[in-house]
Order: C-alpha cells, then structure tokens, then sequence
C-alpha cells in the first residue's frame, strides 16, 4: 500500500489567512509604501507560505488564525502587537516570517526604498 | 541540459536518489564502471545564469520550498536546501574545504570506519579538485572579502582566501567566475558514461521487502504517480531528506537523530565608501578560533541586507538606504547541539527540530562580538548585529554593551550545512550505515551523502561530501555490494 501523500489540492491558500495581517504589519512598518506594491508584496508573502514544508505550513496557518482574528476586530491590531511582543515559543516568529519575506521582496525589487517605504521617485 | 523527463515507469541496476555532491559523484563512479544508473532529481534543471545569484527567483527555482526551510527550536534555525539538478553545489557559495586531517582520524576512531584511511581520502580530494577546478581568485578581491582580510590582519588572527570550485572565462576578472557545479561537472561526466539523468521525479518512498528494497514510489512534476526498479539504491538526497524517505519507508534505527549543522549569526557592517556586492560573497574566512569559530562573508543583495536589520527595525531602518555601503558578516560555530529529523503518517515533508547548548549559545555570543571587533579594526563605520534589541556599535565600548545584551533566543540564527543525520560507521548505537554507507539492516540500500558525516566538520563540508561518496561508490563498483 503506498503511503498516502497529502496533495496540494488538500490545502488551505494562505492569503486568506495571513493576507490581512500582512497588509497591517506593512502599513505599521512602512507607512509610506505604496498600496500598489503592498498588494504585491502581501501576495509574495502569501505565495511563499503557500510552499512550505507541510509541517511549518501548518503552524504558520495556526498561528496566522490567531493574528487574523485579532486584526478584524476593533481595537484587535493593539492586541496583535502586544501578542508580538511576548516571549511565547513560536508566535513571535510569525511576525518575524512576515517581515523577512515582505523586506526581502521589497528591497530587492525596489532598493531605493526609504525607510517608511517611499518610493523616493514618487516623493520628489 | 542533459537531463530527461521522468516517466511513470522506470528501471535501472542501480538508482541513485538526488543529484547533488554525493549522488552527481556517485552516479559518475558507477557509470564509468560500467553499471547502468539512474539519477532522479525532485527539482528541475536550470542553467547557470538563468537566475541572479542568491536572489529570490533562485530561491523560488533552485531552493526547496523557496529557500524558507526551519529547524523548530528556541531559537529556531533557518536552513536551505538546494531542490534542483546539481543540487546544493548549483546555488552555494562554491568555497572548498578538505576534511582536516585530524578530524578525520577523530571519525576513524570514535565511529570505528572501517578499511578507512585519511590519506586515501584525502588522494580523492586531489581528484575532485582537478575535476571542479578549485582554485584561488585570479587577480583582485572584492571590497567586502577585502574587509575580513584586513580586519582580521589588524588584529593578528589567522585568515586567508578559500579557493572556490571556479573557472574564470574573461581572464582574470574575478567578478565573472563560474561555478563549476555538479549540471558542469559530474553530471556531464555521468551522462558521457551511459548514466540517465531525470529531473522532476520525487521519489516518496522505498519498497522494501524484508532487508531488501525491491522498488521506489515515486511522483512526476504534473502529479503522476510512478515506480523505479532497481537492484541498488543510493540515497543521496542531503541530510535531510534522505532520513526522511528512508523512515517514510520504515527504515528503522540510527536514523534522523543526530543532524548536526553549524549555526551562524549575522551583522550587518557600514563602511565609509560603497562596497556592496550583490551577486557574490566574499572568498576570506578567519579562523583564528577554528574550529570552534568561523568568521566569513554572506550574500549582501539589498534584500538581505534589510533582512539583516530587521530584528532591530524601530533603530536601524534608518541606515538600509546605505545598503551599498554595507555588507554582511557570519560568526559560524561548531555546535556540540544536535537536531532530529522526523516523518510523520500523512505528511509530505519532515519535521526538523534543532537544540543549542549553552556553550553553543555562549559562543554565538562570543562569535558574534569578536565579528564585531573584527569589523571595527576593518574600518566599519557602524555594525548593526542582527538580534532583538541589538545596539548601534560604533567603538570597541559599545561592543561590551553589545555582548551583554545578546541572547541567542532574540537573534536571528541560520545555517547552510546540515549532515550527521545518518553517520556511518561500525558503533550500533550512534552509525545508521555502515563504513560504506549501507544503511544498518539493508542489503540493498545505501546513503551518500552529507547524512554519512559523523560530525559536522567545522569547514565547509561538500569536499568531505564528495570524497567519501566516491569511496563509498568505488567501494561498491569493486566489490559488487556484496560486501557486509
């Protein structure tokens, strides 16, 4: 009997999970980026948990749950940074994950991005 | 591209799993004997130059699962792997250790490998040099190689160039090396000599027949479902994966329980002038304090470079608008730690897990500092260090300040070089293979690969890698494995 192999087509995309919480964490750390490239960043982020190993993928999507929760409600982003903040196993690299993929993409993409996210063309 | 599509059915004397260090050497020695191999690879072949080095579309194409791969710990520690034709040696930095003699002999003894001899394989290493070209930068190093010599130089600590398995086409302009990875090298070599090489074939699991594999499951790259038969099977799929299809296949014993890697901090050094190289990493590295400690140079695209800082954003996002003033820097170790690989019913990819001991946590922090004195002696203007609630370190006073606040658990902790999860050797109770890789308990099945290591071996390792598979290999062809 072969060992049955989960399939792709089993899984649960991921931009629905950590989509919203990405576009927040961007907006917080790069407010001036623009919302153009936000969505593009937010679906290279998406993109990329959508291939992770099928164990790391699961508690990304976990942990995402929670995150996501916390974003829709009112008053739930504040909740979300002191979530980030504490020394829990695991969860504070959530956010780490989100940043790591969304920098790296922009930076290389875009390396004369300002600090804030600027385009510094579109700022002079 | 020499290599063919993969088929739902396929048969071979001997199949050999991945097409890295271990199974592109492996196939050559086996096909140059004579016998009829079969080389699977899961990844696809890309052509050097098709994607920029150590950019995110290399990682996408040349990495598995896009290079975001994680041993679970506290901390955690992000690791690659190379998913494509040649492997690691398509996407690494192409630096060229040889074993240390004394290391070797350490192997020898404590894992009891037996009809092993150092010198012979270090006679090997003199092939494998000439068949990858390794060799010294022609003329010229770069900016960021530059500033490892000179600091370490400043403070008298030993250093030099790593030569790099390399071919220099335009003269002796060191910036247009190219790699001379396994799809150049080892690989060509196999196909010349009647090997069959497929790419998008993963091989889910071995079937196995009391102490005999007899076949592998398999799935192509559109999803069909297949099986190889064979006589033979090498599993060379790096430290990793290989543990993990030999216990999805119910290969029990020393299996998966002793990865060994060695973990890496990072920084992130200003200079005054611009420097950044974005497609190459320095040839330096300092080993005054190997083999415990390893200073060297890493991929320093804008990308990472911001990577770098993140840990630390709320302070140092200010300067990632300098990136072309600025490199990247590794303190490596050798870890006295060890991790597990484990595969689980249902599941496609293997849990890894990584646990540091303090002394390992010790000398990340002594690592790191001494990297940062290093870049201060270089001529740094400003280090950023990549950990939570790191410091600006600007002068040999805030270095103190620096040391104190690190906390393993608050970096960012990475590394490159994974082996050990399947050591050979004689010792039951800590060797997965025997003295030539034959898995424990198998006939048929054998590994080579980084997995064979005992011990990391605080150097880079695919030159151990390779050595040992072409003696592994040569052992096999001369002996018809039937040897126990």
């Amino acid at each position: 009997m072969p060992v049955p192999m989960p399939s792709s087509s089993l899984k649960v995309p991921a931009q629905p999970v950590v989509g919203r919480f990405a576009e927040r964490l961007l907006v917080a750390d790069l407010p001036d980026l623009l919302p153009s490239r936000r969505r593009e960043v937010v679906a290279f982020i998406a993109h990329r948990v959508d291939t992770l190993p099928s164990f790391t993928r699961f508690g990304v999507l976990a942990i995402g749950a929670v995150f996501h929760v916390l974003v829709a409600i009112p008053g739930g982003w504040g909740a979300a940074v002191v979530l980030m903040k504490l020394p829990l196993p695991f969860v504070g690299e959530y956010p780490r994950l989100m940043r790591s993929l969304g920098f790296a993409y922009i930076w290389e993409h875009w390396p004369a991005t300002t600090p804030t996210g600027a385009d510094p063309e579109t700022v002079r | 591209m020499i290599a063919q599509a993969a088929t739902a059915t396929m048969e071979a004397d001997v199949l050999v799993i991945g097409s890295g260090a271990g199974g592109a050497t492996t196939a050559t020695v086996l096909a140059e004997a004579g016998l009829d191999v079969l080389v699977v690879e899961e990844g696809g072949w890309v052509d050097q130059g098709a994607v920029i080095p150590f950019s995110l579309a290399q990682m996408d194409q040349q990495y598995r699962a896009g290079g975001v791969t994680v041993a679970l710990g506290m901390p955690s520690i992000a690791y690659t792997e190379g998913r494509c034709a040649g492997g690691g040696t398509e996407v690494n930095s192409g630096l060229y250790w040889r074993p240390p003699g004394e290391l070797l002999e350490r192997w020898r003894r404590d894992f009891r490998i037996r009809d092993f001899e150092p010198d012979d394989l270090l006679s090997i290493a003199d092939e494998v040099e000439t068949a990858i070209n390794v060799r010294n930068v022609p003329k010229g190093y770069s900016a960021p190689s530059e500033m490892l010599r000179d600091g370490a130089a400043a403070l008298g600590w030993q250093h030099g160039e790593v030569p790099r398995w390399m071919t220099y086409p335009n003269g002796d302009d060191a910036s247009k090396g190219e790699r001379q990875s396994m799809t150049r090298t080892y690989l060509p070599r196999a196909v010349t000599a009647g090997a069959r090489l497929v790419t998008g074939c993963r091989v889910d699991r071995l079937v196995l027949d009391g102490g005999r594999a007899t076949g592998a499951i398999t799935t192509l790259a559109d999803g069909t479902p297949g099986r190889i038969a064979f006589r033979d099977v090498f599993v060379c799929a790096g430290a990793i994966q290989t543990p993990a299809l030999l216990q999805r296949s119910g290969v029990h014993g020393h299996i998966g329980r002793t990865l060994a890697v060695h973990p890496t901090v990072k920084l992130a050094a200003r200079f005054s002038d611009e420097l950044n190289v974005p497609d190459d990493v320095p040839v330096h590295q300092v080993k005054e304090f190997a083999p415990h400690l390893s200073f060297g140079g890493s991929a320093s695209n804008p990308g990472l470079v911001a990577l770098s800082l993140l840990d630390q954003w709320s302070t140092f996002r200010q300067h990632v608008t300098d990136w072309k003033r600025m490199s990247v820097y590794y303190a490596a170790i050798t870890s006295e730690g060890r991790g597990r690989v484990m595969s689980f019913p249902r599941m496609k990819d293997p849990v890894v897990t990584y646990r540091l001991t303090h002394r390992d946590r010790e000398l990340l922090r002594s690592g790191l500092a001494r990297l940062t004195l290093l870049m201060l002696e270089a001529g740094a203007e400003a280090v950023f260090p990549s950990f939570k609630g790191a410091p600006t370190v600007r002068s040999r006073r805030d270095v103190a300040t620096m040391q104190q606040a690190f906390r393993a658990s608050k970096a960012t902790v990475m590394t490159v070089h994974l082996c050990s999860t399947v050591p050979m050797g004689e010792v039951a109770e800590r060797c997965g293979a025997d003295s030539f890789g034959r898995v424990h308990g198998m006939q048929n099945v054998r590994v080579n690969d980084a997995s064979l290591l005992p011990t990391a071996p605080g150097v880079n390792p695919q030159a151990s890698v390779m050595a040992f598979a072409i003696r592994n290999a040569r052992h096999f062809a001369v002996t018809g494995g039937n040897r126990a």
